[in-house]
């Protein structure tokens, strides 16, 4: 009662729930142009995840899986059925890949030819991250249930919570829920004691999640939306990107239904109030008020649907140091990164651009 | 339409929101409370109390009424200046004692006794101002104690005095005159009281002193730092608070020729609370004799009537003094949150669904098919401006352009390298023109209509135009003066784009989408502006047709570009060209080839079109999210297009991504060339025409074929 009371009240306020209020980009997040002055190393659409196998560092670009030649260029190793949406390599030689028409499949290796439309009987339908734990397990992140991986954007809008984690045994060709109802789990690494942990988008947070299912919250309030989670180097660490970053008026129209449902019946979605994976294309794109260009440009802290922003974080979760693409960058929308010696790998989705950062 | 959209249109069209905001704007809402309070003093009491109007009663009434409205207007002087005087009780009674005991002890002629008495409570105001204001002693603690020395010297006055000074041997008419007579009914008091009021009151709101007493008040340091002379100031308003109270005083002895031992006790928390209730701000600095006199009002109501209803002794004060504390807390809260209300209330924005939008998008084989075609523009003064908004080009082919810095700047011919501040006006130069004499005449954001003589004097033109019959803001000044046109009989029409934002706030505008703007008519022959089309969505590209009778005006929030009959058979009459735009138009000025450009500062975007048809959520966007992070049209594209006076569009000039010019506002043809202007943009671009006459200038066409047709008639 006092909770639909207290709810009315912060509507009529904007305070509480109903408050905009983003938690600030300071400290070991403060923006810099780490990003922006990396080194390209591939210009190719929409490179996605990026990972390092025995055969070399491949990454997915729409459906077409390529490898990263030392030359900077790319070889098309294999061309899928549909947009390739996350990769899990055991490295001994398996490929795992999720599809966005909804379905895992294993290259090579000791499972070779593996492939799932369902789990114990629930459909996949986006397939987001996975990795292995030793060849014979998988941990895979379904976003959602209710959109498919390229519907990410609606999936936001309509606030849905429909994303699981799952183990699976492909010896015993069992599957293990490990837990439901998650708003957009995008990221997942293995961690000690059988546990993992998962990046959960929509809520902004990074969980770990126990071997009995227990969800302990360990890094909250993020000021962007959590995507795919690697070790560092040092495999104590962790990677984390955040693929767009929260804005107000974002925030604000969350939390208001009627403006979100026309929005969403009505406007394309690249037109939407909605993050972005990319810096604006077109002059139907909404606009904020920071972002007018004064005096011929752009300024770099204007506010932006799309930024590039990866985050490392310590073992015990809190952010250490981060890497930023502007406001007037263009390499947007960072879904994966990989630490190799010579730096950090960042594919920029909305810049189609693959990039290596001196750390 | 939805059912809800349809009532939300209704809605608006018929609820006026906005008046809200402008009626807290006013300074004279702070007086709204207390008027409530009278009037439901006034309603309870003569429902309760049988005859409490009748004419004796009120004739009492008016009379204490007279004698408190001294001292409180007294009390308000020095509440304003930030001080507080408690000793009006016993200075009430001092002086109470002191007038009878000159007529009646000493058998003085009123000659004397009225100003000796008064001198008397001057005196004691100056001893309170030397040690508060001079020497700096506390308001508070300094006339409490003088009240209890006041009151203690009375005390021993009347014990010693007060036989001699309560009778008179021989009847004085003219001092009973002083305490119950009337003029017409209205006692003589309250004359004198009223008659004092109005020179408070001139004082106060005309006079320097009193804007001295508001700034002392409202910040006695900022004062102090520009040189008030901040001690005189506080020192004077106790002699006159002293001055006045004596004067009550002299009137309430004549009435009642009482020296008792309760004159005056207790009479500061009544003038405090008169005073306080009338929203004169303890904290000083806000204040007025009008509050006083409501306050007092109320009062002397409200003790009359605790009287008649027969309270026991004792209950009068506590009412007294709980009615001084609810004043206190809503005076401090008040004073504190009004701001807080204003700036939740003022903006109010309003159902405007906009026509659908036509397509621009590549590809899509529309007239405003978006093109890259200005990325081959030059620069001008790259780096140098700092918002062009309007470009002219004159004769000699130099170009004038303004800047924020309120300046019009000339870049010399032939190469625009060079350049210099032609004249410095003070606001934003924004829409330019040349007059017949080849003078420019410039619209000032903030300040109006101004010319440039040809020896580079600013001139004021009008500033000020006739304040519409229901406005509740004050309609007359010009906030926004913004792009101009000249007639053929010199008669200079120009569009002011909004009446409620300056030019800062213009995205408040926008986002309002009420017809705030107006076009005014300025006739240099009687120096006279009147306002010829007003509820307009931010009007602002004007330009003559050409017909002497007609010019085309763009309204850029309503995304079209309509045309109005200021003389000739459709005299008055305004038709819409263009009424769906893909973007918000700015200036239109003409084309070599008869026809017209129109600069687009901004292009429409779904999202925004949707929220215009959502006044609530614009409402709580404004309110919750930070004005950076504001929804805005989307400003970063340049675009321009050429209409013919029918409205069909034949060209398109586009910077797709707004790399050189973004939200393009303004632009001229001469000599072939295209001359571009941005208000948020750091340089002016040269766009090639081509085909365009290579001779064509705006002047020329214009005032040139009219000058020989002028001298023709002359012949």
């Amino acid at each position: 009662m006092s909770n639909i009371f207290s709810r009315t009240l912060d509507r009529f306020r904007g305070s509480g729930s109903a408050a905009t209020t983003l938690p600030p980009m300071d400290g070991a997040l403060r923006p810099n142009t780490r990003i922006d002055e990396a080194e390209a190393l591939a210009s190719l659409e929409a490179p996605d995840n990026i990972l390092s196998t025995p055969d070399g560092i491949l990454l997915s670009s729409r459906e077409r899986l390529l490898r990263l030649t030392p030359e900077g260029g790319t070889d098309v190793i294999w061309s899928a059925s549909s947009d390739i949406t996350c990769l899990a390599s055991d490295d001994s030689g398996a490929l795992a890949v999720g599809l966005d028409e909804g379905r895992v499949l294993i290259r090579g290796g000791r499972h070779d030819g593996w492939e799932g439309t369902q789990l114990n009987g629930m459909p996949i339908v986006a397939p987001s991250a996975a990795v292995f734990t030793d060849p014979d397990t998988l941990l895979l992140c379904l976003a959602s249930q209710d959109n498919r991986m390229g519907d990410w954007k609606l999936d936001l809008m309509t606030k849905r919570a429909s994303g699981s984690v799952w183990k699976l045994d492909l010896a015993a060709g069992a599957a293990t829920c490990l837990c439901r109802d998650l708003a957009f789990p995008y990221g997942i690494v293995a961690a000690e004691e059988n546990s993992v942990i998962v990046s959960e988008s929509w809520r902004h947070q990074v969980l770990r999640i126990g071997a009995d299912g227990r969800t302990k919250v360990m890094l909250a309030e993020l000021p962007g939306y959590p995507g795919r989670l690697v070790r560092d180097a040092e495999g104590e660490g962790l990677w984390l990107t955040l693929f767009a970053p929260r804005t107000q008026l974002i925030e604000f129209v969350l939390r208001e239904d009627e403006y979100r449902q026309r929005m969403i019946a009505t406007i394309e979605p690249e037109y939407w109030i909605a993050p972005s994976l990319h810096a604006p294309t077109s002059y139907l794109e909404p606009l904020q008020g920071g972002s007018l260009k004064q005096l011929g440009e752009l300024k770099p802290w204007a506010p932006s649907r799309s930024l590039g922003i990866v985050l490392r974080l310590d073992p015990a979760g809190h952010a250490k140091e981060s890497l930023h693409s502007r406001a007037n960058g263009v390499r947007h929308g960072v879904t994966s990164c990989l630490p190799s010696r010579d730096g950090l790998l960042m594919t920029s989705k909305g810049g189609d651009v693959v990039v290596r950062a001196k750390l | 339409m939805s059912v809800n959209e349809t009532y939300q249109r209704w809605r608006y069209r018929y609820v006026p929101d906005h008046l809200l905001g402008e009626i807290l704007a006013k300074n004279w809402v702070d007086n709204a409370i207390p008027v409530l309070f009278l009037v439901l003093a006034i309603a309870v009491f003569s429902t309760i109390i049988p005859g409490f109007f009748t004419i004796g009663s009120l004739s009492t009434i008016a009379r204490v009424l007279g004698e408190y409205m001294f001292i409180c207007i007294g009390m308000t002087l020095v509440l304003k200046a930030g001080g507080i005087d408690l000793s009006v009780g016993s200075n009430f009674a001092l002086c109470n004692f002191a007038g009878l005991y000159l007529v009646n002890a000493l058998g003085m002629p009123l000659i004397v006794v009225i100003p000796a008495v008064l001198l008397l409570g001057g005196l004691v105001g100056m001893l309170n101002g030397l040690l508060i204001g001079y020497m700096r002693l506390r308001a508070f603690l300094t006339t409490l104690v003088t009240l209890i020395l006041l009151r203690a010297i009375v005390e021993l006055l009347s014990l010693n005095y007060g036989v001699q000074a309560s009778y008179s041997d021989t009847a004085v008419p003219a001092w009973d005159y002083l305490g119950l007579a009337s003029v017409m009914g209205v006692p003589v008091s309250l004359v004198f009281a009223t008659i004092v009021a109005v020179m408070i009151h001139i004082l106060m709101t005309r006079m320097r002193f009193g804007w001295h007493l508001s700034a002392v008040g409202g910040s006695r340091r900022s004062a102090y730092n520009v040189g008030l002379p901040v001690k005189r100031i506080v020192a004077q308003t106790y002699v006159m608070s002293g001055v006045l109270t004596a004067a009550g005083a002299l009137f309430y002895a004549s009435r009642l020729g009482s020296i008792g031992g309760s004159v005056g006790v207790g009479l500061e928390i009544v003038i405090l609370t008169a005073a306080v209730l009338g929203g004169n701000s303890l904290g000083g600095g806000r204040g007025s004799v009008a509050k006083a006199i409501i306050g007092t009002v109320i009062v002397v109501l409200v003790t009359n009537a605790l009287v008649r209803l027969g309270l026991r002794t004792g209950t009068s004060e506590l009412v007294l003094g709980l009615i001084l504390l609810a004043a206190v807390a809503i005076d401090v809260k008040w004073v504190k949150n009004r701001l807080k209300i204003l700036n939740r209330a003022y903006v109010s924005p309003t159902y405007f669904a906009l026509p659908p939008c036509p397509e621009t998008v590549e590809g899509s084989s529309s007239v405003y098919e978006v093109n890259d075609r200005l990325s081959s523009a030059e620069a001008i003064g790259l780096g140098e401006l700092d918002g062009p908004e309007d470009i002219i080009l004159d004769e000699d082919d130099n170009l004038y352009c303004g800047s924020r810095h309120g300046d019009v700047i000339r870049f010399f011919a032939p190469d625009y390298k060079r350049h210099e501040v032609y004249v410095h006006i003070g606001g934003q130069p924004l829409g330019m023109a040349f007059n017949r004499d080849q003078e420019l005449v410039v619209c000032v954001g903030g300040m109006g209509l101004y010319k440039v003589t040809k020896d580079r004097k600013p001139v004021k033109l009008s500033d000020e135009t006739n304040r519409s019959l229901f406005s509740v803001i004050d309609d007359s000044r010009m906030r926004l003066a913004d792009d101009l046109d000249i007639a053929p009989d010199g008669r200079i029409f120009f569009s002011e784009a909004t009446i409620r934002y300056e030019i800062h706030d213009w995205i408040l505008d926008a986002l309002e989408s009420r017809g705030n703007g107006r076009i005014i008519c300025y006739d240099p022959h009687d120096g006279s502006s009147r306002t010829v089309l007003s509820n307009l969505q931010f009007p602002n590209g004007i330009t003559m047709v050409g017909d002497d009778e007609s010019f085309l005006f763009a309204e850029t929030w309503g995304c079209r570009i309509s045309r109005y009959w200021y003389a000739g058979p459709r005299k008055g009459q305004t038709e819409v060209v263009i009424p769906d735009l893909p973007g918000y138009p700015d200036n239109i000025n003409r084309a070599s080839d008869g026809s017209f450009w129109c600069a687009v500062i901004g292009m429409r975007s779904p999202t925004f079109d949707l929220a215009q048809r959502m006044p609530q959520f614009r409402r709580r966007m404004v309110y919750r999210v930070a004005a950076d992070e504001w929804m805005y049209p989307n400003m970063n594209a340049g675009c321009l297009f050429k209409f013919s006076l029918e409205g069909e569009i034949l060209d398109v000039l586009w910077d797709r991504d707004g790399v050189k010019h973004p939200s393009i506002t303004s632009m001229r043809e001469h000599k072939g060339r295209l001359y571009l202007g941005g208000l948020f943009n750091d340089r002016i671009g040269v766009y090639d025409l081509p085909g365009a006459d290579p001779e064509w200038t705006g002047i020329k066409h214009y005032w040139g074929d009219k000058q020989d047709k002028g001298d023709k008639t002359d012949e």
